[in-house]
């Protein structure tokens, strides 16, 4: 099985894609230091995916410490992670955003009315992080 | 890179209808190259003119860097060949028909093939004609397999197999296939779309392309381009752009040559009063229905 989830959509390149799942899911934590990473032939197998491709994002992920080759072993989640910075993260989430924008443009919303409805949802939702740093954070980058 | 298929302006005709016209493809070593096309396209009269079923009209064709015509034992030792109208020993269970093929094959893992008998959870004591189509392309796919040929060679091996027997079928497939050539003709693009390195669109006995699939993916868009009123009609088509769907106050076309700079300043031109443009990336299912429907209007005009 594949540690974290993975739908591909049509047109985005699928090294792309799950270079993408793959970062996020370690950056986020759902994958830890040390945890087993699959290997190119199960990343193949239960992705159905060109073994070529799956490949090219474990030597990605690898290029960018994110997981290691231990001879005899296997491929590992690295056990000191590059701290990933807030562009970094916020890179993570390009399309959403992308996607976010493109729409909320389409419906003619202006900047505030989309941060403001951002900003409620987050609320919404709750967690750690009050609204207001959320916004700070935006204003910031 | 060495091409393990390489043909030369192959052709073959049955009597008065050509079915394979002038075909000229080189299949690289260790791709998945996914042969498409219509149906009657000419498919799987190519593949068999490849594996010396059929004898071409005019022209050649390599396999493994011989003459497709002089295909010996020894070749076919190294090639896996899978139809979905494969004739097979029908009166052989499946244990027998693994043991009665392994002599013919001096690379024959016998681990491998307990392996894909397991995997594929074939019944060895019954008979190959009391197997469901989808049992009898597992067993076909397993003794394929079981030598690791370099070559393994797919005919539409989807057709008729319900999702859960394609899903097996597939993953086995790329589980076992590494350093190996696959060439497959299939109708399911969904289930090669992720898999296949290559692509080589068939129509009418043809190869109207053959390319990458990153490629193909890359060239092919659907824009969309909304209009505040009923929009319009540009008198200079672009060539590379089919032909557009109207409606209301939309636009939308598919450029077979998409380039993101180049086209967004190609549509600004033809359409100065457009609201919003959209480029959305297309699935190997849409990109193969336009260019079939393409094809159609072609022929009809």
């Amino acid at each position: 099985m594949i540690p974290f989830r993975l739908v591909f959509q049509p047109g985005i390149a699928l090294s792309e894609q799950l270079l993408y799942a793959a970062t996020k899911a370690i950056v986020s934590g759902q994958l830890r230091p040390g945890d087993p990473f699959p290997s190119v032939r199960s990343l193949s197998k239960e992705l159905k995916i060109n073994p070529n491709t799956a490949h090219k994002v474990v030597m990605q992920l690898t290029a960018q410490g994110l997981v290691e080759v231990l001879p005899g072993i296997g491929t590992v989640v690295a056990s000191s992670l590059p701290k990933p910075t807030a562009a970094a993260r916020a890179g993570l989430l390009g399309s959403e955003l992308e996607g976010l924008v493109v729409e909320a443009k389409k419906l003619g919303m202006q900047l505030d009315d989309v941060l403001s409805a951002v900003s409620r949802h987050w609320d919404r939702i709750g967690g750690a992080e009050p609204a207001s740093s959320a916004k700070r954070g935006t204003q910031n980058s | 890179m060495s091409s393990p298929i390489v043909t030369h302006n192959l052709s073959k005709s049955f009597r008065h209808t050509e079915a394979v016209h002038a075909l000229s493809l080189a299949v690289p070593e260790g791709s998945i190259y996914a042969l498409i096309g219509p149906n009657g396209a000419g498919k799987t009269t190519t593949i068999k003119l490849l594996m010396n079923i059929l004898r071409a009209s005019s022209g050649s064709a390599e396999i493994l860097g011989r003459d497709s015509r002089r295909l010996s034992p020894r070749e076919f030792a190294r090639i896996g060949y899978v139809s979905e109208n494969q004739e097979m020993p029908e009166w052989m269970t499946v244990d027998y028909f693994l043991r009665y093929l392994k002599p013919f094959y001096p690379t024959w893992d016998d681990a491998l093939a307990a392996d894909l008998v397991r995997q594929f959870e074939l019944p060895g004591d019954r008979k190959l004609r009391h197997l469901s189509r989808g049992m009898r392309m597992k067993a076909s796919l397993a003794s394929s397999l079981a030598y690791r040929p370099e070559l393994v060679v797919l005919d539409e091996p989807f057709t008729g197999l319900d999702a859960l027997v394609r899903d097996e079928f597939t993953r086995t497939l790329l589980d076992r296939a590494e350093g190996t050539t696959i060439l497959i003709s299939s109708h399911d693009l969904a289930e090669i779309e992720n898999f296949a390195s290559h692509v080589g669109y068939i129509e009418e006995g043809r190869l109207r392309f053959t390319e990458e699939m990153s490629v193909l993916a890359d060239r092919f868009r659907q824009v969309e381009v909304t209009f505040d009123a009923p929009p319009p009609v540009p008198a200079n088509w672009p060539a590379d752009w089919m032909k557009p769907d109207t409606a209301a106050a939309v636009v939308r076309f598919i450029d077979s040559r998409f380039d993101r700079e180049r086209t967004g300043a190609e549509v600004r031109r033809l359409f100065p009063t457009a609201r919003t443009v959209d480029f959305h990336a297309m699935s190997l299912r849409e990109i193969f229905v336009a260019l079939a429907m393409a094809g159609r209007h072609a022929k009809a005009a």
